[in-house]
């Protein structure tokens, strides 16, 4: 591993100097305190000071809606144009960690292109974090990054330390050689090893992952199911705001005086009403307790035996974005054997007093 | 960066191939027969597929679903489907006429597994549209018939207009290597000549089944499963010889979309075949 | 849905009782209004046009609740003409802000306004929502419905297709937008309960949505009720918030949830 330093002032200059026409998405802030990645011109708009976005990065490489290709009576042809060179730069190391599990799940078995070819023309740029009381990648193992960037920078207050993590990583650095430094010196070293120790400390929820698979199987008929089914507003936010989501629709979508359509994708959510849905009135998942045991699978249980590790890489939204407090924290939780504070369980006390 | 931009992906799993509709006729009220054909002749041919997969249907303007196989792949080059008009894309297709285009991705699925049930006898139970993935495997077993031991179908339906491929069962039927037997629920014609009664009034009727040698195949209405799978068990056929194909909401087919996962299983990938033996693992199926 | 593929699809849209805004906003598709008049057989639309035919209809779009005795007998005449009705906009299929009252409520409304007087020219019921009086094939929600539904609408029955339809509430779209959630600062927003389509207008501006579209698929009221009362809301202004554009829906719901929590 290449390791280099970066002056803090020097940090625009670079970015101006590799961008080119590519787009640069980086987190913004958006009003009060909430950040979303956005592609910004103006790099003054970056604010490098934040948790979580509102959304993942994944939106970028896959847009809510997009089109997949054109159909006319006789022909289909690939429409890639959603895709182009992107540069992510500021993402977290769990944002990255998804990345790339989602390169696992969209490489399985099928090649997905619309996600493999935008990850193609992507060069990420990680960035270090502080953790607040809703992030558990310590937990998922998700809080440090050995691959999957391109550069990585850790923040040491008025200089960066640049991890080099690929051949692309290592040519960015080439196009401004003249703005990092080479040598790290001892003072570099113990500033960065202090801060990960206080780092690692600074995470105040302890998730036991390990433990989530035997225990979602042994719980699956559990009353606490019914119990989150209840306070479940089947809104999809988690689903919409979970990195390691992947479900979508496709649409048949006519073009209004032609005679082709665009065939959309468009995002989906199994937490939402209509997801299992099919011919004849049939819904196999009408029950939200139904829809919310697939989801905790597949982040707490599924992926460990088809990629080696859970979905989840405890970013934290579910726990930030749900309004009745079901999310992977609690939930694990109370599989766990805990009490725990929060709206789904005042409402089963409530509704059964 | 230089951000010209080309897309070297050469092959897109999902982008449909365009097929003719080679000839199409009704089967009963609601569902028809389309026998299709891939407009690309070196694709057609070489559109290989197992007995038991499904491809993906699109037509213009109304979407694309997934459909069994009909034929058989002993029989390549023509696609048969047996489609039930349900909604957007099959009302659709049902106004398309001969010689009209669509689109076909595939073949999708699992399959059954051939090579397991090669040596065995194969006991068939249908019902209603179960007929769309299980005439393949008839078709299949009668066009490799050394390959199998005895070969036992049989087909219920509510009444003899409903009986889906009837004509060419009844005909199937007279062939001496084959022991059939059709059923409706009730016969409103009066020149119904084979058995009354649901599917399951044939298992009496069946003699010296060896359950150890027999793989037994069942797809149908939901209602059907349960009462077919009793009757299997009580001929002792082991649980992993016994077979079903599932549906679920599917808008893949190659396991992107999320649509069809029970537990965490995707049935576009590892179903839509499962023995008995995978279903009673499967928490969301019981 | 239609029969003959090379006509063109004989379309007629009506309006009863409401504020005719379904109907302006396709005259504001201002873009494809020339493709939309080439592609369909207009027969009838009053607000834009004079030469209107009630003759047979591959589609009547039907706009506005049923509020009198008159438009009972219109509906129904519409119904015999057209192959596929379509309740268009939020009075149609909820009955709309007119049908928040209950029978009782209204009769008792309906004296304390016009007293005892007698209607000459048609007499005022209660006011519903379309099915209340016939079969309804599609249902396009919303006050007013969106251009991009009416458009989806257009071009798949152009085609002979329903459209496709999601039934989801209005938080999906809101947070694809990426607002803050409002519900999570204690602002009373109903968009979990709300069916989607507008675009989540009122939380992109920070504001919380009120239910315009009519109660979504599926809503659980119940939870949302509890949830708004947690956050210091009293059930009477709980009950007026969800109750404006839930029409009949709502109300049965409340009246079994007072019985349930007396
Ligand atoms: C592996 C597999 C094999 C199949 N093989 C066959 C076959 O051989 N023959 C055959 O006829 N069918 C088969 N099917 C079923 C077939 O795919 C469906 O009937 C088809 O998708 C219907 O499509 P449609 O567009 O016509 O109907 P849609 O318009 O999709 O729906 C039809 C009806 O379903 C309901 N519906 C649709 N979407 C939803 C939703 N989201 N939520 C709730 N309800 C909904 C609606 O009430 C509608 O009336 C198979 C399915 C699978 C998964
Ligand atoms: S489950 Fe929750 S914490 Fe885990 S990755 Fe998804 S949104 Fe983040
Ligand atoms: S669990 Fe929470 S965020 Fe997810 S759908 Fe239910 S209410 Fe919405
Ligand atoms: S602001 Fe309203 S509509 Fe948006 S996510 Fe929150 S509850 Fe849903
Ligand atoms: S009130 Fe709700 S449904 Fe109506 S426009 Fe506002 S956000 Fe949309
Ligand atoms: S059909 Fe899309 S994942 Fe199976």
């Amino acid at each position: 591993m290449k390791i280099v330093k970066l002056k803090k002032d020097n940090l625009f200059p670079f970015l101006e100097a590799i961008k080119g026409d590519a787009e640069l998405w980086a987190p913004v802030k958006k009003d009060d305190a909430k950040h979303t990645f956005q592609p910004v011109d103006d790099f003054s708009q970056i604010d490098l000071d934040y948790t979580r976005t509102i959304l993942p990065p994944r939106k970028i490489l896959l847009p809510a809606k997009f089109n997949m290709y054109q159909a006319s009576k006789s022909e289909f042809t690939s429409d890639f144009s959603h895709i182009s060179k992107k540069i992510i730069f500021g993402i977290h190391p769990c944002d990255i960690h998804a990345f790339l599990t989602m390169d696992k799940f969209y490489s399985y078995e099928i090649e997905d292109p619309y996600w493999l070819e935008a990850r193609k023309n992507l060069v990420l740029l990680g960035h270090s974090c502080w953790p607040d009381e809703n992030c558990m990648c310590k937990s998922t193992n998700t809080h440090v990054v050995e691959e999957g960037y391109d550069l990585f920078f850790t923040d040491l207050e008025d200089t960066y330390v640049v991890w080099i993590g690929s051949s692309r990583g290592d040519d960015l650095i080439r196009e401004k050689p003249e703005l990092f430094e080479e040598d790290l010196t001892d003072t570099d070293i113990q500033k960065f090893i202090q801060r990960r120790e206080n780092r690692d400390k600074a995470f105040t929820t302890e998730i036991n992952f390990a433990a989530m698979p035997d225990l979602m199987e042994l719980k699956y008929n559990d009353a606490l199911w019914e119990k989150l089914g209840d306070a479940c507003l089947a809104c999809g936010s988690c689903t919409n705001v979970c990195p390691t989501c992947n479900c979508y629709n496709v649409e048949d979508r006519p073009v209004l005086g032609k005679d082709f359509s665009n065939i959309q994708r468009c995002w989906d959510a199994c937490t939402l009403e209509n997801y299992s849905g099919v011919a004849g009135g049939e819904n196999f998942r009408e029950k939200r307790a139904d829809r919310l045991k697939l989801w905790y699978t597949h982040k707490l249980q599924s992926y460990i035996s088809k990629y080696g590790k859970p979905a989840c890489v405890g970013c934290g939204r579910c726990v930030a974005t749900c309004p009745v407090d079901i999310n992977v924290k609690t939930v694990a939780q109370s599989l766990d054997g805990n009490e725990v504070d929060s709206f789904w369980d005042r409402l089963s006390k409530e509704v059964t007093k | 960066m230089n951000t010209e931009n080309k897309i070297t992906a050469q092959s897109n799993p999902f982008l449909p191939e365009p097929a003719r509709i080679v000839r199409t006729y009704p089967l009963t009220d609601d569902v028809h027969f389309f026998q299709v054909r891939i407009a690309d002749m070196e694709k057609a041919l070489s559109f290989r597929y197992e007995i038991g997969q499904f491809a993906m249907i699109s037509v213009l303007g109304a979407g694309e679903a997934p459909f069994s196989i009909s034929s058989t792949p002993s029989r390549p080059g023509l696609l048969e489907f047996c489609i039930r008009r349900a909604g957007a894309v099959t009302s659709k297709l049902f106004q398309l006429k001969e010689n009209d285009f669509v689109g076909i991705r595939g073949p999708y699925g699992n399959g059954f597994p051939v090579e397991k049930m090669q040596g065995k006898d194969i006991l068939i139970v249908m019902g209603g549209l179960g007929a769309a993935p299980l005439r393949s495997v008839l078709l299949y077993c009668l066009d490799n018939r050394d390959l199998f031991g005895r070969i036992i179908l049989l087909h219920g339906a509510k009444r003899p207009a409903e009986m889906l491929f009837r004509d060419e069962l009844l005909d199937i039927k007279k062939r001496d290597d084959l022991e059939g037997y059709l059923t409706v629920d009730g016969d409103d014609t009066g020149q119904w000549t084979e058995n009354v009664g649901v599917v399951t009034t044939l298992f009496p009727k069946l003699e010296n089944i060896n359950p150890e040698n027999t793989v037994g195949v069942v797809c149908g209405p939901p209602v059907m499963y349960k009462f077919v799978l009793q009757e299997f068990l009580k001929l002792d056929i082991p649980k992993d010889q016994i077979l079903m194909t599932l549906e679920r909401r599917m808008k893949c087919g190659v396991g992107k979309c999320g649509h069809c996962a029970i537990d965490y299983i995707y049935t576009c990938l590892e179903g839509p075949v499962f023995s008995y033996w995978d279903v009673t693992h499967m928490r969301e199926l019981i | 849905m239609s029969k003959n593929n090379d006509k063109k699809l004989k379309i007629g849209i009506y309006e009863l009782t409401g504020c005719a805004g379904d109907g302006l906003l396709i005259l504001d598709c201002e873009m494809e209004l020339v493709d939309i008049f080439q592609a369909a057989d207009i027969q009838s639309f009053l607000m834009a046009k004079s030469d209107n035919i009630d003759g047979e209809l591959d589609i009547a779009l039907v706009e506005g609740s049923v509020s009198t005795e008159r438009e009972i007998e219109e509906l129904k005449d519409i119904r015999k003409r057209a192959q596929v009705v379509v309740a268009f906009g939020l009075c149609a299929t909820h009955g709309g802000i007119q049908a928040r009252f209950s029978e009782e409520e209204w009769q008792k409304n309906l004296k304390e306004v016009y007293g005892d007087i007698e209607m000459s020219h048609t007499k005022a019921v209660h006011s519903k929502p379309i099915d209340e009086y016939i079969d309804v094939d599609l249902y396009l929600p919303g006050c007013p419905v969106s251009k991009d539904q009416f458009l989806n609408f257009l071009v798949r029955a152009l085609g002979g297709s329903p459209p496709e339809v999601y039934p989801n509430p209005v938080c999906v779209t809101c947070k694809y937008n990426e607002n803050d959630c409002l519900l999570l600062k204690g602002i009373p927003c109903l968009g979990p309960l709300t069916a989607d389509g507008c675009g989540a207008i009122c939380p992109n501006h920070n504001v919380p949505c009120y239910g315009c579209w009519g109660p979504a698929e599926g809503a659980n009221f119940t939870s949302e009720f509890y949830l708004l009362q947690e956050k210091g809301f009293d059930m009477e202004a709980i009950k007026k918030r969800m109750a404006n554009y839930s029409g009949t829906k709502l109300q049965e719901f409340f009246e079994k949830f007072k019985k349930e929590s007396q």
